[in-house]
């Protein structure tokens, strides 16, 4: 087994005009749950079928599990198992005819996993694919996947269809594979989810990373909130350095810092006669803000992007 | 808001969406009617020909596809363009109706479209309403310019103006069929297959009729198909037969106004039961999930063919009874009953591969569809290499194809030897339909072909099998070159019984058939899944 299971690096994809990557990285560790962020048409999906061998890359190396997955894509996709963004099934197939046949053309799955799977989702393997929900047809995908004995699981949005109860249920098979030690790639749009999983976050945007690496390393490289009630004057804390967005109102006072100020920030609120003070690390939706924040205030501008 | 709130706009949609597609199929049939009367007029210019020809019209081919037989002893431009025109207009405008009429019905709601639409301001028929107004819509344009056009041929005004309307009430009508039928399955591809079936046994109910009688007999009277003829256009001309349209029209409509107002969106007369809660053993491999995914189209089309072309087969029986009552018709064919019954059969033979060669180019697209839905990808994301899942649907293909051509062969054969109690046609129409085998299997790797290395140029493939049906069928009468002729598919390979089976075409034929679908195969594995 090789301890690096995803590597891709400089990858482009264009169709025609269209680049939908343009120079992307990623790279996945064995035994890790990476995070893989990006707004709608970012290149999330493209990447992942270019990691399954369904696209090929005009330009960079993309190594999966130590081969090509354009040359070797059965070998490859006997050791993973992937659960679509939008799952379509054959209508005039069952859950349960489709959860088998998937697993069959994987290499097999675990019977005893499967049953208990169905029943820790709630799903009836009996009813026709059309008469499914997309939260149905998701949980059809996942069952198929997680029943596998796949040593990498790809996820394009697993949950995006599941109810909170469900997405539980998720969250904990995730975190089971995650101790049986296998690797996890997550896309998601789910901050929170994200937050609870994932040991790594690659944020891409317009088909490039962004920012990637631990959600402790990412966050060092960002602005923790501060909130604190002071008696003393607050106005001396808009000329320190790092501090920004300061805003006072009577005796209470909040700003952003960028971390690596924060000591001495605190200390400066420290001598204005502090009577409470909380300190928020950036939460994952910030950091996410920050990246597309931009993009937001430009949205009634130009009408956004899409692949 | 009433039950047809929105209509109109969704009147105006439907003609924007499928202006292209609507466009064509109306040049296409008002253009065979243009380039067909002159070619006619040119062909069959003296007294002798036309007698010549009015007699092929009396036999079981020229009923099959030219009619009742009216005006035949007269036969001039007017009776001329009726009898070789008509049934071909006919079934043209029945497959385009059906076609049209479940792509904006039954189709939407599959799709999860309508659902879409009918939350907004839009009445619950209004969608039918809209299907079956634009349908009819289409249909009194193009039977306008046919009548315009045989009119401004010099035939008789009221004569042009009844057939046109005749036509065009026929096209409304099988639309109404495929309304009635869109109701009843909940999916898009068995709406149209059941109309298609309903039609296809109305056109049997007219042929049988009418060899029954001349004229036509009271099962003829049942079938749309019979009542732009019993107009007796250009011949003796009553207009009370194309009451029978509106009557059936007025009838089909209620009952799909009906049932749609009795049933929940989405949902067809029979409701989903439950299946098996596991796969069967039989169904691992992409070559079983093909196989398990068209099994019942299969069985169906090859049922279909088997039953259609046992009918035909057994119609033979009526040309011994034609070539007493017509004796001209034996100088025309120098030669017997069965020499007559060769050449009528080897017609339907190059009809069962129409229709093996359209389930064949059916059965590759699948694949196509399987792509663009994702589908494909949920399998390609497992240990199927992509040569095992094209190659799979294309062996699918290749096997079904094979199947209703020898089903067709054999009810042919059945049909014939029951009709002149002589067994051995059982063997020579086998033998016939196997000698134009690779026909079908041509269309299978050469859609595989397009599939797989240029999925845009898919229609190139349909406008190759339209071009055959129609140079096989009216290349003569259009007076072709042979080389315009011999492009067609059907006319390529040697047709048997009555022709001489030469192997050389035929392995040229299995060739190109196995080079197109190896570069299928490796196009398909070259370039990108398409993106959902």
């Amino acid at each position: 087994m090789t301890d690096t299971v995803i590597d891709a690096r400089g990858v482009v994809k264009r169709f025609g005009r269209f680049t939908a990557l343009d120079g992307l990285d990623l790279t996945v560790e064995a035994g890790q749950v990476a995070g893989f962020l990006g707004p709608n048409g970012a290149g999330k999906s493209t990447t992942i079928r270019v990691l399954l061998g369904l696209l090929r890359a005009d330009a960079g190396t993309v190594r999966l599990l130590g081969g090509d997955p354009w040359k070797d894509a059965v070998a490859l996709h006997r050791r993973l198992a992937y659960v679509p963004g939008d799952v379509s099934l054959w209508p005039n197939m069952t859950g349960g005819q489709a959860i088998d046949l998937l697993g069959r053309l994987r290499g097999g799955l675990d019977p005893d996993r499967r049953e208990e799977l169905l029943a820790r989702f709630e799903l009836d393997p009996s009813k026709k694919a059309r008469t499914y929900s997309k939260g149905n047809r998701q949980k059809v995908a996942l069952v198929a996947a997680l029943a596998s004995d796949a040593e990498l699981l790809v996820l394009d949005e697993p949950t995006s269809g599941l109810d909170p109860l469900m997405e539980s249920v998720f969250t904990r098979c995730v975190l089971e594979a995650k101790a049986q030690g296998r690797t996890v790639l997550l896309s998601s749009h789910i901050l929170s989810e994200v937050e609870k999983l994932c040991d790594t976050v690659t944020i891409i945007r317009r088909g490039r990373t962004v920012e990637s690496g631990t959600l402790e390393g990412l966050r060092h490289l960002t602005r923790s909130t501060v909130r604190a009630s002071v008696d003393g004057d607050p106005s001396v804390l808009s000329g320190l350095d790092g501090v920004h967005d300061l805003s006072a109102d009577g005796n209470r006072v909040s700003f952003a810092v960028d971390n690596d100020r924060l000591g001495t920030a605190v200390r400066a609120v420290g001598d204005l006669e502090v009577r409470s003070l909380v300190c928020t690390p950036p939460s994952l939706e910030e950091l996410f803000m920050r990246h597309y924040g931009d993009e937001l205030s430009a949205l009634d501008g130009s009408g956004g992007e899409r692949t | 808001m009433n039950a047809l709130t929105g209509t109109g706009t969704l009147l105006r949609f439907v003609l924007r969406r499928d202006r292209i597609r609507l466009s064509v199929w109306t040049l296409a049939l008002v253009g065979t009617v243009a380039a067909t009367v002159p070619a006619l007029d040119e062909m069959f210019a003296t007294e002798a020909q036309r007698r010549s020809r009015a007699a092929l019209m009396d036999t079981p081919t020229g009923i099959v596809f030219g009619g009742p037989g009216y005006g035949l002893d007269d036969y001039g431009l007017g009776p001329m363009v009726v009898n070789e025109l008509t049934m071909s207009l006919l079934i043209a405008l029945a497959v385009m109706n059906i076609l049209h009429v479940v792509r904006h019905t039954r189709a939407e709601e599959e799709s999860g479209r309508a659902e879409l639409l009918r939350s907004g301001a839009v009445g619950p028929s209004a969608q039918m309403t809209a299907a079956l107004a634009t349908a009819a819509l289409v249909d009194l344009v193009i039977g306008g310019l046919v009548a315009a056009t045989l009119a401004g041929s010099g035939l008789a005004i009221a004569d042009s103006a009844a057939y046109g309307l005749g036509l065009a009430l026929a096209g409304i009508a099988f639309g109404a069929v495929a309304a009635v039928c869109a109701q009843v399955t909940g999916y898009g591809r068995g709406a149209a297959g059941l109309a298609f079936l309903a039609v296809g046994v109305l056109f049997l109910f007219r042929v049988v009729g009418d060899m029954a009688e001349p004229g036509g007999n009271a099962l003829s009277w049942l079938s749309p198909f019979a009542w732009v003829q019993q107009t007796r256009v250009y011949d003796d001309l009553r207009w009370w037969p194309l009451l029978l349209y509106p009557l059936l029209v007025c009838l089909l409509f209620a009952a799909a106004y009906a049932l749609a107002g009795r049933r929940d969106l989405g949902a067809g007369l029979v409701p989903p039961r439950p299946g098996p809660a596991g796969a069967g053993s039989l169904l691992r491999g992409a070559t079983a999930l093909h196989l398990h995914q068209q099994r019942g189209a299969v069985i169906a089309w090859a049922a279909a063919v088997f039953a259609f072309a046992a009918a035909f087969g057994t119609l033979s029986s009526e040309i011994d009874t034609m070539l007493e009552e017509n004796p001209e018709l034996g100088a025309v064919f120098l030669g017997g009953t069965s020499e007559v019954m060769a050449g009528y059969l080897g017609t339907m033979v190059s009809y069962t591969m129409m229709a093996a060669s359209a389930y064949a180019v059916v059965s590759v697209l699948r694949t196509r569809s399987e792509e663009s839905s994702g589908r494909a990808e949920a399998v390609l994301a497992t240990a199927v290499s992509r040569y095992r899942w094209f190659g799979g649907a294309l062996v699918v293909s290749a096997l079904s194809s094979t199947l209703i051509v020898l089903l067709g062969g054999l009810g042919m054969g059945i049909g014939a030897a029951a009709a002149v109690e002589d067994s051995s046609w059982i063997g020579t129409m086998l033998e016939a339909v196997l000698a134009q085998l690779p026909v079908a299997l041509l269309f299978t790797a050469l859609t595989a072909l397009v599939v797989g290395a240029a999925p845009r140029l898919v229609p190139l493939v349909w406008a190759w099998f339209g071009y055959s049906v129609l140079a096989t069928m009216f290349g003569g009468l259009l007076g072709l070159d042979e080389w315009l002729v011999d492009l067609s598919a059907f006319s390529m390979l040697p047709l048997l019984p009555g022709g001489e089976f030469e192997a050389a075409p035929v392995a040229v034929a299995a060739a190109v058939a196995v080079a197109a679908a190896a570069g299928g195969l490796l196009g398909f594995r070259r370039r990108d899944l398409l993106p959902v």
